[in-house]
């Protein structure tokens, strides 16, 4: 047993022509709670069908607890629990039975904490499953993934549609309850207020590849805003060092940076600009604004 | 009571940092008083243990909570937070501030005296802390 929850080596997947994951190597460490971020089409939901054998890739390798993804027991996948955006459950079977059903198929079921996460969430246990709210269904989705104490918790877009009410219910339960069994909770998401409350790591993914792991303090702490003077001709954008995103704003360039202190402040000062002011950015301008960006690898910006 | 927002450019374990810090400061936190568990104050903020724990482990460091063991964390007994000379250059700072503003006000010395005098007393400052007594 390796001290990874996923790894994956040079993993592809195409549909047709269009390639959803593009080589990607990325190893997760087990433990905490992970967050991956990305623009629709990232290949975030592709990566989580292949980790789990639900889909076959092209070329390249996954392993996901230190099993081939493609060659998982049922033991195995018995420690790994997964929640997607739909929440897809029966819409006819009764909570009850829903919750009977899977207490048998999993010998580690934690009564407690199934009953615990769903005290959160107004749930009956005679309620047939099609007649739950989304965020009631979310809730009893994660109860029972919860209470399979799973070593390994995936999540696809899990608060997607929920009301503010049912998101926090739902964070406190992944966070307090989830968090604290010491499993590894590998999640997507695009509410940045959420990763930023929630993730001990967080990994931007972009086209199929990996572009950025790192807790997400030190991922905001490379991004810049800076507000500056520049005299004569608008330099290109691919000259300026760094660069995820430039306005013009008053009179004044608002470029928005990433790594680029030092080469940045040459470069003004080679062109015989003024700094208005260096400002730091929030963690969601700082997402956003290297999502934004188009593509730009750290060779091409030291070029 | 301690408040965080996201989407903002401090990190939320430095505004948690920064708000206990002034709470300590203004006296509102007063020596000797418990703090809330990491993981209580996680659940009260809705934020990861671990963000909680960097910023009780700064404030720690810094002197202004200690633990005491399996009691949990106290704001500690005031102490000397600068050197003489910190001190004195802060002081100095401060003072060129509050001159270069007043100055075009007009009024007269002895009204600015006592008008701060008065102000600073109210205050009831923990002269303990910003004194030192270590």
């Amino acid at each position: 047993m390796n001290d990874l929850a996923i790894a994956t080596d040079n993993l592809s997947k195409h549909y047709g022509r269009k390639r959803a994951l593009n080589r990607l190597t990325v190893e997760i460490p087990r433990g905490g709670i992970h967050a991956i971020v990305g623009s629709n089409g990232a290949g975030k939901s592709t990566l989580f069908r292949l980790l789990l054998g639900l889909a076959q890739p092209s070329s390249g390798r996954s392993q996901i607890l230190g099993r081939d993804s493609g060659a998982l027991t049922p033991e195995l996948r018995g420690r790994i629990g997964f929640v997607n955006e739909e929440h897809t459950l029966p819409d006819w079977m009764r909570v009850e039975a829903v919750k009977a059903m899977q207490q048998r198929l999993y010998p580690q079921w934690r009564e407690d904490i199934y009953r615990e996460v769903l005290g959160n969430f107004d749930v009956h246990p005679d309620q047939r499953v099609g007649e739950l709210s989304r965020g009631e269904r979310a809730g009893f989705n994660l109860s029972l993934a919860l209470a399979q104490s799973p070593e390994l918790l995936i999540l696809d877009e899990p608060t997607l549609g929920l009301d503010v009410i049912a998101k926090r219910a739902f964070l406190e339960a992944l966070m307090f309850i989830g968090a604290e069994q010491g499993g590894t909770i590998i999640y997507c998401s695009h509410q940045m207020e959420e990763i930023e409350r929630v993730a001990d790591n967080l990994l931007i993914m972009e086209r199929g590849q990996l572009r950025s792991m790192s807790p997400p303090d030190e991922f905001r702490a490379r991004v810049g805003y800076w507000i500056v003077d520049l005299p004569g001709n608008r330099p290109a954008n691919d000259e300026i060092p760094g660069l995820l995103q430039a306005r013009r704003i008053d009179d004044q360039h608002h470029l928005m940076v990433i790594d680029a202190g030092e080469h940045l402040q040459q470069f003004l000062r080679e062109r015989g600009a003024r700094v208005h002011s260096r400002q730091a950015v929030s963690l969601d301008q700082a997402i956003i604004g290297y999502l934004a960006k188009n593509h730009r690898t750290p060779d091409r910006n030291a070029r | 009571m301690i408040q965080i927002s996201t989407g903002d450019s401090r990190p939320i374990f430095r505004q948690i940092v920064d708000s206990i810090r002034l709470q300590i400061a203004t006296g509102e936190l007063e020596p000797g008083t418990k703090l809330p568990s990491v993981r209580g104050l996680a659940m009260q903020l809705t934020v990861n243990t671990n963000t909680v724990a960097k910023a009780y482990n700064e404030l720690t460091a810094q002197g202004w909570l200690e633990s005491r063991p399996g009691l949990g964390l106290f704001v500690s007994k005031p102490r000397k937070l600068f050197s003489d000379r910190e001190r004195e250059r802060r002081l100095n700072e401060a003072v060129q501030q509050f001159i270069n503003q007043v100055i075009g006000l007009d009024y007269d010395p002895d009204e600015l005296l006592q008008r701060l005098e008065r102000d600073l007393r109210a205050l009831d400052i923990r002269s303990a802390r910003s004194a030192g007594n270590e």
